[in-house]
Order: structure tokens, then C-alpha cells, then sequence
């Protein structure tokens, strides 16, 4: 039975985006025995673990336009133990970002892929996710309906591939919701937020 | 200003300072980004996380020139200077806007910021510099700060000061 290792980046301890995407993908993934790791912090705990899988699947969200640092020092220190191990696994990779265009994920797939060239790992496939920001408000819509219906395609097709482990190339994607309507309602998410802090409006916009 | 990886030695060798210069250098107290977006909506333009790196927001604020010298990363900057980065997104604000046909955040100051990178390794392969070109102009789209230049070079042409 192939083993996968589903590796949440993300670093928040409840829900995330992150997460939920590995979620969906699972239920793509039959007839799999996927272990899942969370790497919060760099004090990977687990890495070896990791590696001892046929498959790693990466879920993270993005950063700065690429990889967070936390999750950054763990790819470091997989690579210093991959040298050790000799590794085989195929690696997939899905990166969310709150832009809406899932093409802002590009480097830090490509980061990962050349992670893989240096760790010695095959790569697989990357998604880029834009509207990273709406995922969570979306997870208990059915997989394939609605605004989720390209994400959930997206992720059928790794799926597939993970199965064959089969390489293929990055795909991108995004909720089926109108950009400009996604602009405002982070927008007024933003205001909320803000508020509920205690502060007014204006102090989003504060300089120091 | 510089943010680098540099350790005490190689620091010396390779920054030109004066009274106006800030560098960011790791002191091994920084603690990655927890993603709360505390800067942006519990103390605006500042991280929550207290840690004597707290302030990049305002700091690039007051910066006209950044340099940043990393150990090649997969393409990309080292997890340290990616952590310092990652704790200054309070230099931008969290509304959009629409820029060369992409979402990119509003900016929260005024300053265009000129940014050269310096990358150095003794391994460091094509596909590193091609997303390494490609990743630091994208960086200055985010921003919305000024591309200046992209350099590539050995630990040892580093301390000779020639990079290629």
C-alpha cells in the first residue's frame, strides 16, 4: 500500500487553510495509508519520519511570495537528512495564498522543486491556490460544487497522479468567486477585525 | 539598510556602514511569523511578537535602499532573512489593490524602497538563479518597492567582494 505523509506548513495550531486543503485531497485518496505531520515550528520533530514515505504531499500557505521560514528550516534540515537516508519519495506540493491569483504561488512551488533536485527527491506536481483567504468560510460546501469547484478539480488531478505517482505540471486555481467581490469582503473583514481589537477604522492604515 | 546572514566576521569584511545604516542581523532570538495578522489589526504597523524584531515594519518605512545578502536557498532567501521578511509585512497595508493585472497588497508608507539581493553558495545551480531572479522581482512587485539589482556568487567571491 502506497504511504503518504501529509505535511501541514502551516502555522496556525487550529484550522487553516492549509489543512483543510489536505483534508479535501484525502477524500481523493483511497486505498492510501497517509500519516500527517504538522510542522509549526523548526524544531521539526518527525522529520525522519516524513521520509520514510513513498509520497510527501506539502500544504502550506504563502509567504512573502514564498516558503515560511519555519517550514523553510525544516526543508533544510530534511535535506541534511536526506543526504543520510537516501530517500525515494515523490513530492507534491499545495500553496495558498490570499491574492487571488493562484500564479502568485509559482516560486515557492518552485522552491520546492528545488528542494527535491537537492534532497535528491523526485517531484511530482505543485498547486497554487489563490483566495486563500475564503477557503475556511468554504470547506463545508460539498467537494466539486459551487466556489469550490476548480480547487476540487485541481486537487482530483493530483490525487491522481499521487496514486501513479506520476510527475506532471504545476496547476493553478482559485475559488469560482469574482475577484473584485473577494477584494471587498477581505476588505470589510480587515475593518471587522480591526474593530474588534478596539481600534478604529482609520488605525489600519497607522504608521509608525 | 541590510538584512543579512552573515555571522560577526563576515559582516565586518563585507558591509559598508555609516550613521545611517540599519542592519538586521541574527541575534537568535527571532521567532517565525505565527500568521495572526496581530500587525495588521492588534497593534497596527507592528508585530505582536516581541522579540527585538518587531519593528521591521517601521524601519523599512524610514528606508530608501535595502540590501540583502542570503546563502541561496532552493531559489530563494535563507530562513533566516525569509523569517525577517516574513515579520515585516506591517511595512504594507492588508487592503488590495490591482497591480500589473495582479493582487498585491495597498502600501502603508510612502518610501519606494531600491532593493538589491545577494545571493552567495558554493552550490548553487541554475534553477536556483532562475527562480531567484524571477522570486526577488516579485518580492518588488509586493512591496511596490524598486528592483535594483540581482547578484550571485561563492562564499569566498562574497569576502573578496566579487560578485558576479
Amino acid at each position: 500500500m502506497l504511504t503518504i505523509a501529509f505535511i501541514n506548513g502551516s502555522p496556525k495550531a487550529k484550522e487553516s487553510a492549509s489543512g483543510c486543503l489536505l483534508k479535501e485531497l484525502k477524500g481523493f485518496l483511497q486505498d492510501s495509508e497517509i500519516t500527517e505531520f504538522r510542522l509549526r515550528t523548526a524544531e521539526g520533530r518527525d522529520l525522519a519520519e516524513i521520509l520514510k514515505n513513498d509520497v510527501l504531499v506539502f500544504s502550506f500557505p504563502l509567504y512573502v511570495d514564498g516558503i515560511p521560514s519555519h517550514l523553510l528550516r525544516c526543508l533544510t534540515q530534511l535535506e541534511e537528512l536526506s543526504k543520510e537516508s537516501k530517500p525515494t519519495a515523490k513530492v507534491y506540493a499545495i500553496c495558498n495564498s490570499g491574492f487571488y491569483e493562484g500564479h502568485q504561488n509559482r516560486h515557492a512551488l518552485q522552491m520546492i522543486e528545488n528542494w527535491c533536485a537537492k534532497s535528491e527527491l523526485n517531484w511530482g506536481q505543485g498547486i497554487g491556490i489563490g483566495g486563500g483567504g475564503m477557503i475556511l468560510s468554504i470547506q463545508s460546501v460539498p467537494s466539486g460544487k459551487g466556489p469550490k469547484k476548480k480547487i476540487s478539480s485541481a486537487l482530483a488531478t493530483m490525487a491522481g497522479n499521487i496514486l501513479s505517482t506520476r510527475s506532471e505540471s504545476n496547476l493553478y486555481t482559485a475559488p469560482g468567486f469574482p475577484r473584485f467581490l473577494y477584494k471587498l469582503s477581505a476588505e470589510m473583514g480587515w475593518r471587522q477585525a480591526v474593530k474588534a481589537n478596539g481600534h478604529k477604522t482609520g488605525d489600519l492604515s497607522t504608521r509608525r | 539598510m541590510y538584512i543579512h546572514d552573515l555571522n560577526q566576521d563576515q559582516a565586518e569584511k563585507v558591509l559598508l556602514t555609516g550613521p545611517d545604516t540599519c542592519v538586521i542581523a541574527d541575534n537568535k532570538t527571532i521567532r517565525p511569523c505565527v500568521g495572526c495578522f496581530g500587525c495588521w489589526v492588534k497593534t497596527p504597523g507592528r508585530c505582536v511578537i516581541k522579540d527585538g524584531y518587531e519593528h521591521m515594519g517601521e524601519l523599512l518605512g524610514k528606508t530608501t535602499e535595502l540590501i540583502i545578502i542570503s546563502k541561496m536557498t532552493y531559489g530563494g532567501f535563507s530562513p533566516f532573512v525569509k523569517n525577517v521578511l516574513d515579520r515585516s509585512i506591517s511595512y504594507i497595508h492588508p487592503y488590495f489593490q490591482i497591480r500589473n493585472a495582479e493582487m498585491h497588497h495597498q502600501r502603508r508608507y510612502d518610501n519606494v524602497i531600491k532593493i538589491r539581493a545577494f545571493f552567495y553558495g558554493d552550490h548553487i545551480t541554475q534553477e536556483e538563479k532562475n527562480t531567484a531572479k524571477s522570486y526577488v522581482e516579485a518580492v518588488c512587485i509586493n512591496l511596490d518597492a524598486q528592483f535594483e539589482e540581482i547578484r550571485f556568487a561563492s562564499m569566498d567571491e562574497l569576502m573578496e567582494g566579487n560578485l558576479c
